[in-house]
């Protein structure tokens, strides 16, 4: 079906959102500015997760391997080579997807668990690259006070430029989503024998799937490059792919901005939670199995099926195929 | 009589109370001293996080009651969970929206780097390092807004150095936590023993994986090409396994073994007296030694309080307090780039006696002490013998060598 | 690197990596076991390792460090893991089992974050560390190289354990019960099993071994926070390239990871952090549902 055009309310809100955000370095303090900053890049991480989970079915698990590989990319070229920074930048991303097509190729042949885990172990191999290879990367000290365009410095400046990027990327990946690709995507989602009987190509749609949430995913990478000066190892631990992996759950995997809104959560609980107790994550911890018990479908989800009941009420047929988890 | 003499005093009390409002009034900018404290509250590093925060609230007892420029210092706490990005949220949090004077803190090299340059430099924040070893902290990534209270990679192994190159140790085999403080220790280490002794052979390197739980397989390929010397590059929880192996392997028996902080309390505590002795190790700071009062008195202080002896961090903590409160009193107010002018040069007292704040590299000049691992029936554990005590000028590299790296 | 190693190592290498490969065993055999009955890739089961390991400290130091004390940890930790897992298995897990695994995945990482902290809170952040009874101290010499007592008894244990787990679950009626519900539980329900009650039983024995695991490791290494990481991802590993639910494969993975790396560190030590890794890419790529037959 093809999405309406026009500017639904949702959008308009959206929208809308996205432009007051702008105008926050004027108003709002500069922790608050980088908070939100922080919460953008994650966001975006989560989303870019969310096209491989949510709408495509894939286990992912470790998608902050290209978030590292495009963080990484920028800050190698950048400090390491004489190349303009902007060439860096712009590098991060390609390099991202490039290293999904690879590291792709091998699990798209393998089913849920087993992709899940030759994914972890190349993606560790990407991450002990970063631990050892000393002279390039410094190891697990990181690379820190990377230098960027005059353009980017100051808190407000970095604030705009990531608010932009963002911007671009989720209506990319909106656009991505309504195209016939993505309807693809969530019909071998929902049911890949069928898809694959009706001469789709399984395999090749996922893969240019895990391409494209790759690509987003570098980007991520590189505007934290650009928010916080630094890379390190950690980037590419399986740990932070597990939580971008809960911030998907926490905001509702079925819906657009749910990870966005989990990934906010959790950056929100980290910090001003963490001001509190050094036992946040043990809340984390509740909030996800109360999660999981009451509203599987996330905090966005749990909106979303209100407004399609209200559209089924009012006689409009629901759209998209938004299922149940679990 | 009596009643003048009441009248008296009493005018004599009001007078004083307004003195003492026109003085408050007088200094209106009289304020506290706010210390934000970035350091692992979680995961294995807890122990150091722990004890240095323990040392830091004790230390403020004292300088509280006195006061600082009329004031007090207080801090805040978070946990960066040995992670550099909640590290840098932390360090941030603490500088932009908690608006503190100082950050102090921090276990994890790649925190303390990361923080240094970009909330320290970037937002003009004195930062000092009380626990993260790396030497790039104070040298290569050295600048005007950092500062480090503990001794490093380049220190313990020049001060070990400079004790094992009189010794007969000729064929050296390195072992350690594949990680940059493994191998920082190993190449500063190496380093300076080739140049204080040209004669010593490396050889042969194993590395193993942080927190790889069975370390007899690397043991057993050690042993088989009998050094005279291993140099464990090793720390933190991952330096209970490499003295457990050693002392179920058996290999201090054969083979002389250095280890930078091997003689730490609190690593040798748990193995009671199944520790192996004989290992020579590296500290900056033993709660034993030397016997000066001013460190008994510190030590009973800190049992008192907290039921254990006081360890390394505690001792790193209680000395970064002392250079806060006497680097703003010396300064006379608060502000930020006075104090870093008056911390700079400045010396403070510690239980071990005064400790210089070096103002090249804004490096603290901590004697390094040398010891090997006995076991003492007295603390039921292995303690430090035969302590040799290097000052801090032997073992640190010079001004010219620090800025000249820096370029 | 420097000299070929002589046959000697080279056999002591292998005794050592096949007594490292037991404990691997146990653990892995335990979150196997739950993956093929129940079908929850359980990734608490690191904690519940930890949990074993603090708690035969309690245990072991509460005793006086008595050589009792050691036999009594041995037992006791992986009692107080089951009451543990029992308690989880009530009251969460089994409202849980019809949910996706992906579901079931994200609720045991939650649950895993829950018991990080609250070892944390019980037994703090202190290094702690437990000393094997006087027997099972020191080292013997096999073939010219010292090799500790301790490696030497859990190469007796782990075959013990694989022996014991193999009759459960093919001599008793609980194991055959067990595996027939793996396969088909709404069969063995209907034939009027109370299902509920296998799950578990088979829940909390998968768990038992996974303090079991923590108990026998902690004398050989210091017990801390942090533990439960780094074994989690080892031991998914492992069951992955074994074959998801196939306790046979559990015990060729572990072999095959522990004597590789021990072996790898003779030939080629600075390339024994990539071997686990690249093992299962490999065997991933050439057997896409690991070693031995899977019941995913």
């Amino acid at each position: 079906m093809r999405p309406e055009r026009s500017l639904s309310p949702a959008r308009l809100w959206a929208f809308g959102l996205w432009l007051a955000l702008f105008l926050t370095p004027l108003a709002a303090g500069r922790f608050t500015v980088y908070i939100l900053g922080v919460i953008l890049v994650t966001g975006l991480l989560a989303m870019s997760l969310n096209l491989l989970v949510g709408h495509g079915g894939a286990y992912q698990f470790h998608h902050g391997a290209f978030y590292g590989v495009g963080a990484y990319t920028a800050a190698l070229l950048i400090t390491k080579t004489s190349l303009p920074a902007w060439v860096g930048l712009a590098a991060g991303p390609a390099a991202a997807a490039a290293a999904g097509l690879l590291i792709g190729s091998l699990c798209i042949r393998l089913n849920k668990l087993y992709f899940g885990m030759i994914q972890i172990s190349l993606g560790s191999l990407l991450w002990i690259l970063a631990l050892r290879w000393y002279d390039l990367t410094n190891g697990d000290d990181g690379i820190h006070g990377i230098p960027l365009p005059e353009i980017l410095s100051g808190s407000g400046p970095t604030f705009t430029f990531i608010l932009l990027v963002v911007g671009v990327c989720l209506l990319g990946m909106h656009r991505i989503l309504e195209s016939p690709f993505g309807t693809t995507l969530r019909a071998i989602r929902d049911n890949p024998q069928r898809c694959a009987a009706v001469g789709i190509n399984v395999r090749r749609h996922q893969l240019a799937a895990i391409g494209i949430a790759a690509f987003f995913a570098g980007v991520a990478g590189v505007l934290f490059v650009v928010l916080e000066g630094s890379v390190f190892p950690d980037m590419l631990f399986w740990v932070l792919s597990l939580e971008i992996f809960i911030m998907c759950l926490l905001g509702g995997w079925f819906t657009f901005f749910g990870p966005m809104v989990g990934a906010a959560i959790i950056v929100l609980l980290r910090t001003v939670v963490g001001g509190y107790t050094e036992y946040w994550t043990l809340i984390l911890g509740v909030v996800l199995i109360l999660l999981i018990f009451f509203l599987p479908e996330g905090l966005m989800g749990v909106g979303h099926r209100l407004r399609v009941y209200r559209h089924r009420a009012a006689g409009a047929p629901s759209r998209g195929a938004d299922r149940a988890a679990g | 009589m009596k009643s003048g003499r009441f009248i008296s005093r009493a005018l004599l009390g009001v007078l004083a109370a307004a003195l003492a409002v026109a003085g408050i009034n007088g200094r209106a900018e009289a304020r506290n001293i706010k210390v934000g404290i970035v350091d692992t509250y979680s995961g294995p590093p807890a122990v150091f996080g722990n004890d240095a925060l323990n040392g830091f609230k004790m230390a403020l007892e004292e300088i509280n009651r006195q006061g600082v420029l009329g004031g007090r210092i207080e801090f805040v706490t978070r946990d960066d969970k040995f992670k550099v990005d909640i590290g840098l949220n932390m360090a941030k949090e603490l500088a932009l929206k908690e608006n503190v004077d100082v950050i102090v803190g921090v276990v994890n090299s790649g925190v303390a780097l990361a923080v240094s340059d970009a909330v320290a430099k970037k937002e003009k924040l004195p930062f000092f390092t009380w626990m993260a070893k790396s030497a790039n902290i104070t040298g290569k990534a050295g600048h005007r807004y950092v500062f480090s209270t503990t001794e490093n990679t380049a220190m313990a192994t020049k001060a070990a150095a400079t004790v094992l190159a009189r010794k007969p140790y000729k064929r050296i085999w390195v072992a350690g936590d594949d990680y940059e403080y493994g191998h920082a220790l190993d190449d500063s280490f190496t380093h300076s023993l080739k140049q204080l002794q040209p004669e010593v052979e490396f050889i042969g390197r194993t590395w193993w994986k942080l927190g790889e739980p069975d370390l007899v397989p690397y043991f057993t390929s050690i042993q088989a090409a009998k050094p005279d010397l291993v140099h464990f590059c090793t720390g933190g929880a991952s330096m209970a396994n490499v003295l457990k192996t050693i002392q179920a392997t058996g290999l201090h028996r054969n083979t002389a073994i250095y280890i930078h902080t091997a003689i730490d309390y609190a690593v040798l505590k748990p193995l009671g007296l199944n520790a192996p002795e004989g290992v020579m190790g590296t500290m900056d700071y033993l709660f034993y030694y030397p016997e000066l009062s001013s460190n008994q008195k510190f030590v009973k202080d800190f049992q008192a309080r907290y039921k254990t002896p006081p360890g390394f961090p505690a001792y790193h903590a209680w000395m970064t307090a002392q250079f806060i409160a006497e680097g703003f009193r010396k300064a006379g107010k608060i502000d930020r780039e006075a104090f870093i002018d008056a911390v700079e040069g400045l010396k403070v007292d510690s239980p071990v006696g005064k400790v210089e704040m070096r103002a090249c590299d804004h490096q603290a000049v901590l004697p390094i002490l040398f010891g090997t691992t006995r076991i003492s029936q007295e603390h039921r554990a292995a303690v430090a013998t035969d302590i040799l005590t290097l000052r801090g000028a032997e073992v640190m590299p010079t001004c010219e060598e620090v800025l000249g790296a820096r370029k | 690197m420097e000299a070929a190693p002589s046959l000697a190592s080279f056999l002591s290498q292998l005794l050592v990596g096949l007594s490292r490969a037991m404990i691997l065993f146990i653990v892995a055999s335990g979150l196997s076991f739950i993956l093929g009955v129940l079908r929850v890739p359980n990734v608490a089961h690191g904690s519940l390792y930890m949990i074993g390991a603090f708690a035969a400290h309690s245990i072991a130091t509460a005793l006086g460090g008595h050589p009792a004390g050691f036999w009594a940890a041995m037992a006791g930790a992986p009692l107080i893991v089951g009451a543990v897992s029992l308690a989880a298995e009530r009251l969460l897990f089994r409202h849980l089992y019809e949910r996706e695994h992906l579901m079931l995945l994200l609720f045991t990482f939650g649950l895993a974050l829950i018991l990080g902290d609250l070892t944390k809170m019980t037994w703090g952040a202190d290094y702690r560390s437990i000393v094997p009874p006087p027997a099972l101290q020191g080292s013997l010499d096999v073939l010219g190289t010292a090799l500790p007592r301790y490696n030497l008894f859990l190469l007796l244990v782990g075959p013990a354990v694989a022996l014991a787990l193999w009759a459960v679950s093919t001599k008793t009626r609980f194991g055959k019960i067990a595996r027939a519900a793996a396969v088909d539980r709404e069969m063995v329900g209907a034939i009027g099993i109370n299902v509920s009650w296998v799950f578990a039983w088979a829940f909390v024995l998968g768990c038992v071994l996974a303090g079991l695991g923590g108990a026998l490791v902690s004398p050989t290494i210091s017990v801390t926070l942090g533990m439960d990481h780094t074994i989690i991802i080892e031991a998914f590993l492992i069951v992955t390239i074994g074959g998801l639910g196939n306790i046979g494969g559990a015990l060729v993975g572990s072999l095959l990871f522990g004597v590789t790396q021990s072996l790898g560190v003779l030939v080629l030590p600075q390339f024994a952090i990539v071997f686990p890794y690249l093992a299962v890419v490999l065997i991933l790529t050439f057997k896409p549902t690991g070693l031995l037959r899977s019941v995913w």
